[in-house]
């Protein structure tokens, strides 16, 4: 049997690796609904944001914020540009599977390439330390991070729901010709989209870089349980993915505290086919 | 108002409307009738620029539009009630509305025009909260024609909007295209329910097989047989 307090641990951290979850998927469920495009550079997008943290940061003595607001409009045109490219070309949706797999391969040899492949620790002061409640370690960094992540993600529910853009953007999910008849700019909210997830990746990044050790291949292996987070949420759902990364996160932890660490990869992938086959209507 | 010369739009290869002209004045309500597949959807298609025309030419209000996309099209105040409603399902009624005056022009009288089509449709107010898509067809077709209005249109296009409903529910959809003519609409209905839609029209267009037959005031039209007995047939 092992203790409350280690529990108790394993939940909190399982809470923390779920909300990064979230933040890292947010984009991804989203582009994915909206945009049809199955976007595995997402998460070479978001190590790309990362080891350029740990080099403004850690190397170039920058602060973290002045890195976000460097990368943020420079991931959001990113993200343009690859939609528009993406148009362009008229890649479907299984197409932009290959297409955005093989960016991430290349991606993954440049950042090879220029920081090897070896880990890498960001060494710097920022969101340092932790808070200590009823006998559990809150490091402040992951904190941080979750409160961003779930603000974003309250953030983007809100504006789908209540915002013009979000309305018009479910529209012309639903029916892209009709709402394009009464003025909605189908191909403008598709930019849009791609950019904020873009710019989401950044701020992902920054948080990989001052959370993680870094090694390029991290880009393959957020992708499995990020996946699975995004179809168990609910494609395009913001509260989903927020839900499903938490609960994907939770029961990782607590299955290596009862378990052994080797268990936890398992888990996501276990949950989703089970939840798939009781619930298929889910994707 | 409208002013459609030579017009030919085709699907590939297959051709589904040739040599189409007609012309709609200010105010007024002209009707086009013909048969299933004679290209009446085609041709509200081409109009609200949801459909690439071959050539010809589509003017309104003495401005050629048949180049713009329906996004740009729609700045002239033009709205569509498509055939079989196409509403937004997953999207509530009131958001179905809200997506009607998405348009600057009209979005800043979101709540006049609101308030206006709860009263023309109390149902609607009741369920405004409701996903469209689990609205009955009747229903449906009231978000159809409410999200049109929505749009503060100068010109409506209305593709069948008698297809599938119940009689009582027809007899209230055409005294509502009525009432909106009445307000100063100008309004192009298509219909396969001649009878109806030329009881209400003050001008008349018979498509058959992507041209245009006979054209007249309905009264001449119904003075001819041939017609008549082609469209005017059994049912009506
Ligand atoms: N998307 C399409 N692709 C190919 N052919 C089409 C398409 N839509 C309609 N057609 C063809 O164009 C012709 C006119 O169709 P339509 O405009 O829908 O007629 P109506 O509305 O008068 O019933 C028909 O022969 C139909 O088969
Ligand atoms: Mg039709």
């Amino acid at each position: 049997m092992i203790s409350a307090t280690l529990l108790g641990q394993s939940v909190l951290s399982g809470f923390f690796a779920g909300c990064l979850y979230a933040l890292l998927g947010l984009g991804l469920t989203l582009t994915w609904r909206y945009l049809k495009v199955i976007n595995l550079a997402h998460f070479a997008f978001v190590l790309i944001a990362a080891y350029l943290t740990f080099q403004l940061v850690g190397k170039n003595g920058l602060n973290p914020l002045l890195v976000a607001v460097i990368l943020i409009p420079v991931f959001f045109l990113a993200g343009v540009a690859q939609q528009a490219l993406i148009e362009h070309y008229k890649v479907n949706e299984f197409a932009s599977i290959i297409l955005t797999f093989g960016f991430a391969m290349i991606a993954e040899a440049g950042l090879q390439w220029i920081w090897s492949a070896d880990y890498q620790k960001l060494e710097a002061h920022y969101m340092r330390g932790s808070l200590q409640v009823a006998g559990l370690f809150l490091p402040i960094s992951d904190i941080v991070m979750s409160l961003v992540a779930i603000s974003l993600c309250v953030m983007v529910w809100a504006a789908m729901r209540y915002t013009w853009l979000g309305k018009a953007l479910r529209a012309s999910l639903d029916n892209p010709g009709i709402a394009a008849a009464f003025g909605v700019p189908n191909r403008k909210l598709s930019y849009l989209v791609a950019g904020a997830s873009g710019a989401s990746t950044a701020i992902g990044g920054i948080f990989v870089a001052l959370l993680s050790t870094l090694a390029p291949s991290q880009i393959f292996s957020w992708l499995g349980v990020v996946f699975a987070a995004a179809l168990l949420g609910g494609l395009g759902s913001p509260i989903g993915i927020l839900a499903a990364g938490i609960l994907l996160g939770v029961s990782e932890h607590v299955t290596m505290a009862i378990t052994a660490p080797s268990w936890a990869p398992v888990v996501p992938f276990t949950l989703l086919m089970v939840i798939l086959l009781l619930w298929p209507e889910r994707i | 108002m409208l002013k459609i010369e030579n017009l030919h739009v085709g699907y590939g290869d297959a051709t589904a409307l040739s040599d189409v002209s007609l012309h709609l004045d200010k105010g007024e309500l002209a009707c086009m009738i013909g048969p299933n597949g004679a290209g009446k959807t085609t041709l509200v298609n081409a109009i609200a620029r949801l459909l690439p025309i071959r050539s010809g030419s589509i003017a309104i209000e003495g401005r050629d539009v048949s180049r713009l996309t329906p996004q740009e099209l729609c700045d002239y105040g033009v709205a569509i009630i498509p055939e079989g409603r196409r509403l937004f399902t997953s999207m509530t009624v009131e958001e179905n509305l809200e997506i009607g005056c998405y348009r600057p022009a009209a979005r800043g009288l979101k709540q006049q025009s609101l308030a206006r089509i709860y009263e023309m449709f109390p149902v609607l107010g009741e369920r405004r909260w409701q996903l469209a898509g689990t609205l009955s067809g009747g229903q449906q077709q009231m978000v159809a024609i409410g999200r049109a209005l929505m749009a503060q249109p100068k010109l409506l296009l209305i593709d069948e909007p008698s297809l599938g409903l119940a009689p009582v529910i027809i007899k209230q959809v055409f005294e509502t295209i009525s009432a909106i003519h009445a307000s100063g609409v100008s309004i192009l209905l298509i219909e396969q329910n001649a009878s109806k839609a030329l009881a209400v029209a003050q001008r008349a267009y018979v498509l058959d097989c992507g041209s245009i037959i006979a054209q007249g005031t309905p009264q001449e039209l119904r003075q001819r047989s041939e017609i008549d007995a082609a469209y005017f047939g059994a049912g009506n």
